[in-house]
């Protein structure tokens, strides 16, 4: 295992022996690991590994689960999603999961409803739509009638409407054109630089790990590997199972 | 021409009925999987409602929101004591689980209110006729048209107007996201059932004016055409439920009134060979839609 | 699951409301009740039990049937379902039961009978009005009610006498009770001249006339008489679309009507006629048992089948008495040569017929919400139109 030397922030997310099961099935066997304030810390691993089970079963989409999740040094392992959220942790689901006849601004509205005053709905409301123009120009457009991009963006609007400080992130990029792609990790990097703390799962992982700050691989669903985002890359396992050296 | 008008009025009448019936299985239906048989059940609260109310002293016109009250009441206590525990389970289980729960209730009925009808003194006022055009057209009938109108529109601005039903209708596509706008699954699901309490207890006031009484068992025959309806919308589709309800309605006055007389006996086969004249041509429903009932 | 486990146990505690058998005493009437206390045919079983139940109270208090004959009842609920029927029929049949009661409707009592027939066990249904019902089964199958063929020709010869004409009927095939007897009506009203000038249908619980209603309204030339064996609820609702339509065509009904409900439709039943079971004029036994009953129970008997299951039970106590035993045979024979047994709702008899008695039907007009009797008495068999 590598170890990071530099000086670290306080992690906002602990997780701590993580386990779930689908059925017989162990998914998780035991995950440990921490996403430190302001960071972007990335989830690495082959399909099937357990990294959306992961963010899942720690959002609390996942309900039966064994080990801790704390956030901002609370055990949220027990609470349902909407308690979570209201706590300031969101997930951007896998495949954007969009509502398809809903339009734009209802998705945002949706997203705010959190928010305890019309008022703050309609700051956060304003930011987002100053952040994504596309979404204004789309602002009554149903939701099922934009594009892959498009989508992910309000996916990702969505989910910021909630104001989190820790917003999980599944595969952002899955799906869309390069240039596309290249806007959605602007965009990532965009809001790391306001102060928001990212858990990011990816299958770009030469990508993924020039945004981050430090990374997890997991296999099997345990964390194999971990380190910051350069000892990563230049880790021999890395290279040789992800990035093709 | 004028008897064809008429029945078009006749149609719109029972038409609005199953509407609103339909459309409160589907509400509950899309946002988790469930076929409430017991809504029905619903309907029959509501007639004990209105006859405990009027017992009680309370004017009429202030006996029918408090016997509406009754079925919302209901809906929710039902979705908190039977429906909860088995949220997320197969649609086999939710379909048993709400037969058990309409059996119960019609039992507890016959056997701690009355196995017999109950008589509802309608007011006089209200069985007369009103005549539009040389159209007759009976108050029940007419209040019965309005208030569907009212309910249907209502019920579309509370679902694009506000955020509960905003979020209904987004659970309906996609409940676990909704979740993860911190919005309160339990809350999302209880409106559910408190609107679908609400269709059925407006419903049921409407079918027990017209008939005059309330008994236990009164609740299935309904329900089983709103099943219907909502079938030949595709189950879950708001829009869809509407449209059912009223075309089952339409099928069924039009089939009474233009079938020859020796044929008559047959009208609800008729009506029933034209349901699955629908599914054959689009199985799913009318205006079916995709739906991920995933908690 | 927790719920459902919960659902388990209130299901099991009301079914578990079937009084569990005791061994009889060698001379101990052990009725079996294969009846309904849940279910569509609950509200006319429970009345009957009552009903029953209150003659035999009566009827133990003097040391039982001819002071030697003690009555226990065993009940079991048929949740209103025919093969239910059959099955606790069987089982009250292994309980060595001397005589049983089936539901007031022909097809459980139908299932039921076979199995009693073949166990020759004399079998009652509580208020069946089917008169093919007793063919059906067997000689050890009898009714307790006015046959719908008699109650139809009382009603045509009405109608004769009030010089209507042409005449319309309203009838369903859901059931034999509204589909056979506005036929039997046909066939009477025609026999004596009148007319059918049109049939309508309905669905039972359907509730909605909008289009039967405006068809009645547009028939030229318009019927004197609308006659219908619809019950609730689709007999309000009938005739209150009907009225709300602007038709005051006279509608004669069937006992079916007899029930609040009827009469909490005010105006709009003024005028109507009906058959029924009985009638409470001043000082009749009906009356008396009314008021016997309500002072016993605290509650207003609303409805003639309480008065019917507590004649069953004279009907059952004069048997036993005339065969002197509780043999089954014996028994059976002793009912079918009855004649004259005064019932609190008229005479039953029961020699020369086929198993459905002769008792009387009241013929009752509503009248300022209340009951008017128009005729009572059992009519010519001539006038009778064969089952």
């Amino acid at each position: 295992m590598l170890l990071s030397l530099n000086p670290l922030p306080e992690a906002i997310l602990d997780v701590r022996g993580l386990k779930v099961a689908y059925g017989p099935v162990e998914a998780l066997k035991g995950i440990d690991l921490s996403v430190r304030k302001g960071q972007i810390v990335t989830l690495l691993g082959a399909n099937g590994a357990g990294k959306s089970s992961t963010l899942n079963a720690i959002v609390g989409l996942i309900g039966k689960k064994a080990g801790n999740i704390l956030f901002k040094g609370r055990d949220v392992a027990s609470l349902s999603p909407e308690r979570i959220v209201r706590m300031g942790m969101t997930l951007t689901p896998e495949g954007r999961r969009i509502f398809p006849s809903l339009s734009v601004d209802e998705h945002l509205l949706l997203g705010g409803a959190a928010h305890s005053s019309r008022s703050s709905i309609r700051e956060v409301r304003e930011d987002m739509l100053e952040r994504f123009p596309i979404l204004r120009e789309r602002l009554h457009q149903k939701a099922g009638s934009l594009s892959g991009g498009e989508q992910q963006m309000l996916a990702i609007a969505r989910s910021m409407m909630s104001s989190p400080e820790l917003l999980l992130m599944d595969e952002p990029s899955l799906g869309l054109a390069p240039q596309v792609v290249d806007l959605i990790f602007d965009l990532i990097i965009g809001l790391r630089d306001r102060g928001l703390t990212i858990l990011l799962v990816e299958q770009n992982v030469s990508l993924s790990l020039e945004v981050a700050d430090y990374g997890y691989v997991m296999a099997n669903g345990r964390i194999v590997l971990s380190g910051t985002a350069d000892e990563l890359r230049n880790s021999t396992e890395v290279q040789g199972a992800y990035l093709g050296a | 021409m004028d008897m064809f008008l008429q029945q078009l009025v006749n149609a719109l009448s029972l038409g609005g009925t199953y509407a609103l019936l339909a459309l409160g299985l589907a509400v509950v239906f899309s946002i988790m999987g469930l076929i409430n048989f017991a809504h029905g059940e619903l309907m029959t609260a509501a007639g004990y409602g209105l006859i405990f109310s009027l017992l009680l002293g309370v004017p009429f016109a202030l006996a029918l929101p408090a016997a509406v009250v009754v079925a919302i009441l209901l809906a929710v206590l039902m979705e908190r004591v039977a429906f909860r525990s088995v949220r997320g389970a197969s649609g086999t289980t939710l379909l048993l689980t709400s037969f058990a729960v309409s059996a119960i209730i019609r039992v507890l009925f016959q056997n701690f209110i009355s196995a017999r009808p109950m008589a509802v003194r309608i007011p006089m006022a209200l069985s007369g006729t009103i005549e539009i055009a040389g159209l007759h057209l009976g108050i029940i009938q007419a209040i019965s048209i309005l208030v569907t109108i009212a309910m249907l529109v209502g019920l579309n601005l509370f679902l694009h107007r506000t955020v509960l039903g905003r979020a209904m209708r987004a659970a309906a596509e996609d409940f676990a996201i909704v979740r993860l706008m911190g919005i309160r699954a339990n809350a999302v699901v209880a409106t559910a059932f408190a609107i679908s309490g609400l269709l059925a207890g407006v419903a049921g006031v409407l079918w027990v004016a017209q008939r005059g009484s309330v008994d236990p068992l009164m609740g299935f025959l309904p329900v089983l055409k709103a099943f219907i309806a909502a079938i030949i919308g595709g189950l879950g589709s708001l829009s869809g439920a509407v449209a059912g309800g009223f075309l089952l309605g339409f099928t069924e006055v039009f089939l009474q009134a233009f079938l020859p007389e020796s044929l008559l006996s047959y009208r609800d086969a008729f009506a029933i060979i034209l349901v699955i004249a629908v599914l054959l041509y689009a199985p799913q429903g009318l205006l079916a839609r995709r739906t991920v009932v995933k908690l | 699951m927790k719920s459902k486990i919960k659902a388990l146990c209130i299901t099991t505690m009301l079914s578990g409301m079937a009084l569990s058998p005791l061994p009889a005493t060698a001379q101990e009437l052990l009725i079996g009740l294969a009846t309904a206390q849940t279910g569509n045919l609950a509200p006319y079983d429970q009345p009957s039990l009552k009903g029953l139940e209150m003659a035999v109270e009566e009827i133990n208090a003097t040391g039982g049937i001819a002071g030697k004959f003690p009555i226990k009842l065993i009940i079991k609920d048929t949740r209103s379902d025919a093969a239910q029927t059959a099955l606790a029929a069987q089982e009250l049949i292994d309980q060595g039961v001397n005589i049983m009661i089936t539901p007031c409707d022909a097809d459980p009592s139908i299932a039921a009978g076979q199995i009693t027939q073949a166990a020759q066990i004399p079998t009652f249904s509580f208020c069946a009005t089917t008169p093919t019902m007793p063919i059906a089964v067997g000689d050890y199958m009898f009714g307790n009610y006015p046959a719908d063929n008699v109650q139809a020709a009382v009603l045509a010869n009405h109608a004769i006498e009030q010089g209507y004409k042409r005449a319309y009927i309203l009838k369903s095939p859901d059931s034999a009770y509204t589909l056979k007897l506005p036929e039997y009506f046909a066939t009477s009203f025609k026999a004596k001249g009148g007319e059918i000038v049109g049939e309508g249908t309905f669905s039972m619980g359907q509730q909605d006339f909008g289009a039967e209603v405006t068809k009645i309204k547009a028939l030229n030339p318009a019927p004197d008489v609308i006659m219908t064996a619809a019950y609730e609820p689709d007999f309000p609702a009938f005739i209150r679309q009907l009225r709300s339509a602007g038709v005051d065509t006279p509608i004669l009904g069937s006992d079916g009507i007899d029930s609040p409900t009827t009469f909490g439709l005010g105006k709009l039943v003024e005028g109507v006629v009906f058959t029924a079971a009985g009638f409470a004029t001043e000082g009749s036994p009906l009356a008396k048992f009314n008021a016997k009953y309500k002072q016993r129970t605290g509650q207003e008997p609303d409805t003639n089948y309480i008065a019917n299951g507590y004649d069953l039970g004279k009907v059952i106590e004069a048997a036993v008495t005339k065969a002197d035993g509780i043999e089954p045979t014996a028994i059976r024979n002793a009912i079918a040569s009855l004649e004259k047994v005064p019932g609190v709702t008229g005479p039953i008899t029961y020699v020369g017929t086929q198993g459905m008695p002769l008792r009387s039907v009241a013929l009752v007009r509503i009248k300022d919400g209340g009951r008017e009797l128009v005729s009572q008495g059992v009519p010519a068999a001539a006038d009778v139109p064969a089952p």
